[in-house]
């Protein structure tokens, strides 16, 4: 569990992402985060709810109930001004993060 | 549609909406994720385990997620509830600034309302509840009084001798810490800034009583108090040393001249540290260094129980109750008395005069010395709440009204939806505001109020920043508080309560009349409190009146009193009569001056007795107490007292020691009731000493009480006097106008160091009517207050009626009724409820009566002409205040009034 911060700030940014194209349901967000890593990072589903909850407290979502494309009553996410200033800023950061982990490595 | 009963399962606990909220969106989760795995070929067994294995845990997940939308939304509804209180806020606020002459009236008369309590608490506080700064656990503290019972009546004396002092803190075991303490005025420094200052004279084990910690320096010990001199070293006060000496720290060990000898400062006490005073002192100075160099004869303060001066201030050992230091206390004072009686003759005896001590409160006001003028500000009080009420009652009122005016906008917004409650909050949020900003006005009026109150009525009131004082800032609030919650609680019950469809259905000239009840019964509150106050004004205003008019005996308006501060420079006995007749000579030279003679005894301040002895009478002594002046000529003509029969003391006789005397006619008629005063033989001070004839009978004067004065008063040559006395000048024209300028001008003749001081007489005889203009200020000042409200509240009362009911008057003059008989209809009603309020002020003031009968001077608290005048005022202002909306609905036009239906 050493690594839980950097996972959830993570899962954050990946669940940020998932909203950018609008409005999803938990299940579809989790769909797409399990298809876009592929099998590179083993994340619990359960995490990625944690994270949707958390955010829409924190005011980055936020949730309303709808129907689903098999009309099935979901919720959906939606983000907020300040759930996408949150994500500018988290993916520039991992960005920079990533470049500067890679820099060392080459060097190395 | 549900293949996984097991996943329902465990769902199904149902913990409110949150919980089931939480639980729809895993269940459609689990739903989807299944039903995908099992279009993967799935089995529906292992589908599900896949399902629960990506998952995790669920059951911990669940609780996460119901944990996070739980705080979620408690923290939506906070910040909804604020936005609503928010809301509210800004609608009352533009409600107000909409209606900006009613929120000022409302606004001015809580103001006063609050101004008023705030002012009397602020001076209240300070006179019996507020313990003096830094003193550390003030219940412990307590101020020892002598008790002696002298012609049946126990007096409480706060003043003793220092070694009775210094007795009671040896012999007694249930007291902790003792300190002694005198608060004087001294000159401080020299020349022309030579100005006089409080000072405390303190002992060492004074500062053991305070939490105190000097800012500079150091306090002084106990090798520095130690009798018979102790050291001349002085703690300065925070205020002298920072203003005055300009809060130098190179202050210390430097030396500073007061009263008659230079101190080395050797400390400066903190901030607002005052000691035991009520004004901050100047400086605090060992009680054995001060005594020592003013009283004269070095030690001889230290050594008879007769010089009668200081006062004492314990700390009992805890646990110990004021009742069992009492006791100790008073066997610690019968055991000194013993010592006494071996080395006084004439002590006081402890079988005669029931010897005891008590252990009283600390603040003098509370012991039991308290004066009117405290006994008065307690009355101001309870007045000052009654103005509130008066002006809560008012507002409640105006709001009423306003509120009533609004039923229809109310019943569509409960139509609407809008909770009873939210309703009601509103309305209290707009009472709460106008009270607060009432609240505001009132410190600033109690500000200004309590300096003007302070300085004209009650001087032993410390003075204290009222906007920067939390105990007056914190009774402000209170205050704001219940007028808010008081003003606004009767609207906005009646506003709640309203019926929608009857409101909707109404017109709105109909159906509102019938509720203004609440507020005839409101008026008839306000307007029989009004009268209790303005009765109130009455009493002390005649009180006032009275005590002014007494005679004197002297003219006190057109009198000054000169005395002379000798401050070190040492005079011969004969030097300084020689200085007093200059003064005396140059002050006869002025212009301004109609006539000055030499006094020893100052009426109400300085008080002589000699011992007495006529031939045919045992005992003088038994006939009253009799109290000796010694004056040169003039001295009649100079008090404007009357010379009934004989001759006035001549200047000649008063320099050559002639034995001639005047005495008072009271004193006449005590000595020689059957007989002619004039050529009597009294021998003074011993029965073998020559007569001393009785040249003349002066009238009887004032010297010790207005109300209870035996007048028993002799005058001697001023030559015979022991001591200088001063001189007493009459003016032409006003006292006070003149004193500056003859001040200055004996100011010339003063030697050396000392100088001289020039009080207008009329000021200490003020001292004496104080408590009954501090009544008749306040109670004039709150009743015309009180007044104006209810004389606002009448007008806003009648001009809605009238304005209700302008149908129903239009019907009456369409019906014949002429403008006279609606005037006399509406006239009568209004004076009707007046009326009822006046006789129910009348009885209340009839049984206040008993309380307030001791405080009064010359008047009976039931005085009908009181009665009766406060009644006709109250009346006539009040047809006064009705008489406008009158008329109007006279003249109304029973045409557009039927039309406007």
């Amino acid at each position: 569990m050493a690594d839980l911060d950097l996972l959830q700030g993570t899962l954050d940014l990946l669940v940020l992402k998932a909203l950018t194209w609008g409005p999803q349901h938990g299940y579809a967000v989790v769909r797409w985060v399990s298809e876009t890593t592929e099998d590179d990072l083993q994340i619990q589903e359960g995490a990625l709810y944690t994270s949707l909850h958390r955010m829409e407290k924190r005011g980055w979502l936020v949730s309303r109930w709808g129907l689903s494309d098999n009309n099935r009553k979901a919720k959906f996410y939606q983000l907020t001004p300040a759930g996408r200033r949150q994500l500018r800023r988290e993916s520039e950061r991992w960005s920079r993060y990533a470049r500067a982990i890679a820099r060392v490595l080459q060097t190395a | 549609m549900n293949h996984w009963p097991g996943i329902r399962r465990i769902f199904r606990l149902d913990r409110g909406e949150v919980q089931r909220g939480v639980d729809e969106e895993l269940q459609f989760h689990f739903q989807m994720k299944v039903e995908e795995l099992l279009r993967r070929g799935l089995s529906s067994v292992a589908a599900r385990a896949e399902a629960e294995r990506c998952f995790g845990d669920v059951t911990g997940t669940r609780d996460q997620l119901t944990t996070i939308d739980r705080s979620r939304e408690r923290g939506e509804q906070r910040r909804e509830r604020f936005g609503n209180a928010a809301q509210d806020l800004r609608w009352a606020l533009r409600g107000l600034r909409m209606r900006p002459w009613f929120a000022a009236a409302v606004v001015v008369t809580l103001g006063l309302g609050i101004g008023a309590n705030v002012t009397m608490f602020g001076v209240v506080d300070r006179l019996l509840f507020r313990p003096p700064a830094y003193l550390t656990r003030p219940a412990e503290v307590n101020r020892v009084y002598l008790m002696r019972t002298i012609e049946g009546r126990e007096r409480a004396m706060a003043a003793l001798a220092y070694p009775r002092y210094q007795d009671l803190s040896k012999w007694t075991a249930t007291v902790a810490h003792s300190a002694a303490v005198f608060d004087n005025h001294l000159a401080f420094g020299t020349g022309e800034l030579v100005q006089q200052l409080p000072v405390e004279e303190v002992s060492a084990s004074f500062w053991s009583f305070f939490a105190a910690r000097p800012v500079l320096g150091r306090f002084f010990l106990p090798d520095e108090d130690r009798a018979p001199t102790g050291t001349a070293v002085a703690v300065l006060g925070y205020d002298y040393w920072h203003t005055t000496l300009g809060g130098s720290t190179s202050v210390i060990g430097t030396q500073l001249r007061i009263g008659r000898q230079s101190y080395t400062v050797i400390g400066v006490a903190p901030r607002g540290f005052m000691g035991m005073d009520t004004e901050a002192p100047a400086a605090f100075l060992p009680i054995t260094a001060a005594a020592a160099a003013e009283y004269g004869g070095g030690d001889q303060y230290a050594q008879g129980y007769g010089r009668i001066w200081m006062s004492m201030v314990i700390r009992r050992k805890p646990g110990v109750t004021a009742a069992q230091a009492t006791t100790d206390l008073t066997n610690a004072y019968l055991r000194s008395n013993t010592v006494q009686q071996i080395l006084q003759f004439g002590a006081p005896r402890a079988d005669v005069e029931h010897l005891r001590a008590l252990a009283a409160p600390l603040l003098a006001q509370r012991g039991p010395n308290q004066s009117s003028d405290s006994k008065v500000a307690l009355w101001l009080i309870a007045v000052a709440a009654i103005v509130l009420i008066i002006a809560c009652a008012n507002v409640g009122n105006l709001l009423l009204a306003r509120a009533l005016s609004r039923r229809r906008e109310v019943a569509v917004r409960l139509a609407l939806g809008i909770s009873r409650s939210r309703l009601a909050g509103q309305l209290l949020i707009e009472s709460l505001l106008l009270a607060t900003l009432g609240g505001i006005l009132g410190l600033a009026i109690a500000d200004w109020g309590g300096t003007i109150i302070r300085r004209s009525f009650l001087p032993d009131a410390a003075a204290v920043s009222t906007w920067t004082d939390l105990r007056v800032v914190s009774f402000t609030v209170l205050a704001v508080l219940v007028a808010g919650a008081v003003a606004g609680i009767v609207p906005a019950i009646q506003t709640t309560r309203a019926d929608i469809t009857t409101a909707l259905k109404a017109g709105a000239q109909e159906g509102g009349y019938a509720r203004s009840r609440v507020r005839t019964v409101l008026l008839i509150v306000q307007g029989s409190l009004t009268l209790v106050l303005l009765v109130g004004a009455g009493l002390f205003v005649r009180s006032l009146q009275r005590a002014e008019a007494t005679h004197l005996g002297y003219d006190a308006s057109r009198v000054l009193l000169v005395g002379v501060g000798m401050r070190g420079t040492a005079l011969s006995d004969s030097a300084l009569q020689q200085l007093m007749w200059r003064m005396m000579t140059l002050a006869r030279e002025r212009p301004d001056v109609e006539a000055a003679a030499r006094i020893v005894s100052v009426p109400f301040q300085l008080s002589l007795e000699e011992r007495l002895f006529v031939s045919g009478i045992d005992s003088v002594t038994k006939l009253g107490s009799f109290d000796a002046q010694y004056v040169s000529g003039d001295y009649f003509r100079t008090m404007g007292t009357a010379i009934v029969r004989g001759m006035p003391i001549t200047d000649a006789q008063s320099t050559d020691s002639s034995r001639v005397m005047v005495v008072s006619q009271s004193m006449a008629r005590a000595l020689w009731p059957h007989a002619d005063p004039i050529g009597q033989c009294v021998r003074i001070r011993a029965d073998t000493v020559p007569c001393t004839w009785v040249i003349g009978v002066a009238e009887d004067i004032k010297t010790s009480s207005l109300i209870h004065d035996p007048g028993l008063m002799y005058y001697l040559p001023v030559g015979l006097a022991g001591s200088d006395g001063g001189v007493f000048i009459r003016t032409r024209g006003d006292a006070v106008l003149r004193a500056e300028a003859i001040r200055r001008a004996l100011q010339r003749t003063a030697p050396g160091e000392a100088f001289v001081r020039v009080t207008p007489f009329a000021s200490i005889i003020d001292h004496q009517t104080r408590s009954w203009r501090l009544g008749a200020t306040m109670f004039t000042v709150f009743g015309g207050l009180a007044l104006l409200v209810a004389a606002v509240g009448l007008y806003s009362v009648i001009a809605y009626g009238v304005a209700q009911r302008r149908h129903e008057m239009g019907v009456r003059m369409a019906l014949g009724a002429g403008g006279g008989d609606v005037l006399r209809l509406v006239l009568g009603q209004a004076l009707r409820t007046v009326l009822v309020a006046v006789a129910i002020g009348i009885a209340t003031a009839l049984i206040a009566a008993r309380w307030i009968e001791p405080l009064l001077f010359g008047v009976s608290p039931r005085d009908p002409a009181t009665l009766v005048g406060c009644s006709v005022l109250m009346l006539m202002i009040a047809a006064a205040a009705s008489a406008g909306p009158a008329l109007r609905a006279a003249r109304v036009d029973p045409n557009s009034a039927l039309r406007a239906e």
